[in-house]
């Protein structure tokens, strides 16, 4: 038994610091971003861990209006699919760009988002 | 493999109700069991979707709870949840229960509740069908999803609100002529327009309300359907999945699972789209609709807005697709809307549909989309 070359909790760990991780299969070089013990190209076993530059663009993006509970403060906010530039996608909160300004294909970096319960999750801001 | 027919359907009006889900699939699935003449004491199994009776009824084991409300409490029941296609998938293993011929009679259907709790707590409840890791701590919800699909179906095909919202007028156009719709009442493309934003680029005329209802169906083999009036056979029912999180779909534009699904039902069934004659598909959201007549293959690619701007998909148009208005005018009740399609396409190839009848229906299609588009079942049905 191995353990798996990064966990959902350790790539959250590393996102608070700033750096986003991917795993690359060792077989047929397939990017994935979350953790997976498959490569769901090749069916491998045998993942290395990545680290990405952070930088993409915005694929497609809304504006959430009515928000889940937990959310309700902050309307309006941005949410965006994002291709980052080693082909992988990743969905994350807009922050810190005008909402007027979001049209598909803007270049973006990721950040991370500490929330008030100190939970991290995955934000995009200006290049 | 033996054929499988539907011989009776049940649906409750959709909409705001005081009574438990349980209550509102009991009303349905005792009509289904009138409508289809068999005696209670023949269903050898209830298939059944339910999906937030834990977070708004703190009701889990919805299954037998179902039954009991009923009164058939000693039938096997298994509750399916696939997110809003859960009663379209408790369909189709019932269908391949009898196909296998372990049983000849088996009752399906599905039920909701959630008008009893604020849209908030329902925004927040639907939203569990994201994945809670990767998804849902961002604020995504439901209207998002689709909204992130709908813009990139612009981007890539140019596809406007206004086409958008021709499939919200047409589907409460439809709603107005079912006396079971939530919405009776026909709308205008400025009334869409005009509506507030939900999730940019959706409105709230995008959107399919939240709905309590139930809906009921009872399938029988071929040896017991001869014996009733009109047996609507199952052509085919097929089932797909695809990624859960939005960053690993390639395309959002496009919904392979949709694709997939089609692609196995039209094979199971013999037939391809033209042979269909009236559809009822998974308009949670206008977006929704359009992307679907193009997964379905009853449009190219790109071509489902212009379409529905044309009127290709109305009452009287090529290829009617929502006679009953839909989810958006009908109502969604998230755990029933799959066996309520199959009800409304059962009533329409009966030649039953009043106001709404697709005049001259022999084939009819279903479609059911499960949450972020990671379950989608279709399946097909022919009159003899």
């Amino acid at each position: 038994m191995t353990e798996p070359a990064i966990t959902a909790r350790a790539f959250f760990e590393k996102a608070r610091a700033g750096q986003l991780t991917a795993i690359r299969c060792s077989s047929c070089g397939e990017l994935s971003i979350p953790p997976r013990e498959l490569c769901p190209n090749c069916h491998a076993q045998s993942w290395q861990p990545v680290v990405l530059a952070g930088d993409g663009t915005i694929a497609s993006f809304t504006v959430i209006r009515v928000a889940p509970r937990a959310h309700a403060a902050d309307v309006p906010y941005a949410i965006a699919v994002v291709q980052l530039k080693e082909g992988v996608s990743l969905l994350g909160r807009i922050v810190d760009i005008p909402l007027e300004k979001l049209v598909v294909g803007l270049p973006v970096r990721f950040r991370p988002l500490i929330g008030k319960d100190l939970t991290t999750s995955v934000g995009f801001g200006p290049a | 493999m033996r054929r499988v027919a539907v011989i009776g359907v049940g649906v409750t009006k959709f909409g705001l109700h005081d009574r438990t889900s349980a209550e509102l699939f009991a009303e349905a699935a005792r009509d289904a069991l009138n409508d289809s003449g068999v005696p209670a004491s023949a269903v050898q199994a209830l298939y059944y979707g339910n999906v937030v009776g834990g977070e708004t009824e703190h009701q889990l084991h919805t299954g037998p709870q179902a039954a009991s409300v009923l009164g058939i409490p000693a039938v096997p029941t298994t509750r399916f949840e696939t997110a809003c296609a859960s009663s379209h998938a408790a369909f189709r293993h019932a269908v391949m229960e009898i196909a296998a011929g372990v049983s000849d009679v088996v009752l399906v259907g599905g039920a909701e509740r959630v008008l009893n709790v604020s849209t908030a707590e329902s925004t927040e409840y639907f939203a569990y069908a994201s994945d809670a890791v990767w998804e849902q701590p961002l604020g995504l919800t439901f209207p998002g999803v689709f909204a992130l699909i709908a813009r990139a179906h612009m981007q890539k095909h140019g596809t406007t609100e206004a086409q958008m919202a021709a499939v919200a007028v047409k589907n409460h156009r439809h709603g107005a002529l079912n006396p079971k719709a939530q919405f009776q009442k026909p709308i205008t493309i400025e009334q869409v327009l005009k509506s507030a934003y939900v999730a940019d680029p959706l409105k709230l005329f995008d959107c399919c309300p939240f709905s309590d209802g139930g809906a009921a169906l009872v399938l029988a083999s071929e040896e017991v359907a001869r014996k009733h009036r009109k047996p609507i056979w199952v052509l085919g029912s097929a089932a797909a999945s695809d990624w859960m999180l939005l960053g690993d779909k390639r395309d959002l534009s496009r919904v392979p699972a949709t694709e997939r699904a089609a692609a196995a039902a039209y094979r199971q069934a013999g037939i391809g789209p033209t042979d269909v004659d009236v559809v009822e598909l998974h308009d949670c959201f206008t977006i929704a609709e359009i992307v679907a007549t193009e997964g379905l293959g009853l449009f190219e690619p790109g071509a489902g807005g212009r379409a529905a701007e044309k009127g290709l998909t109305g009452l009287g148009g090529e290829i009617p697709v929502n006679p009953s208005g839909g989810l958006k005018a009908k109502g969604h009740p998230i755990g029933a809307t799959g066996a309520a399609q199959v009800a409304e396409i059962v009533t329409q190839l009966r030649g039953e549909a009043g106001p709404r009848q697709v005049e001259g229906a022999r084939k009819g299609l279903t479609h059911t989309l499960g949450g972020n588009t990671a379950t989608v079942l279709v399946s097909l049905f022919g009159r003899d």
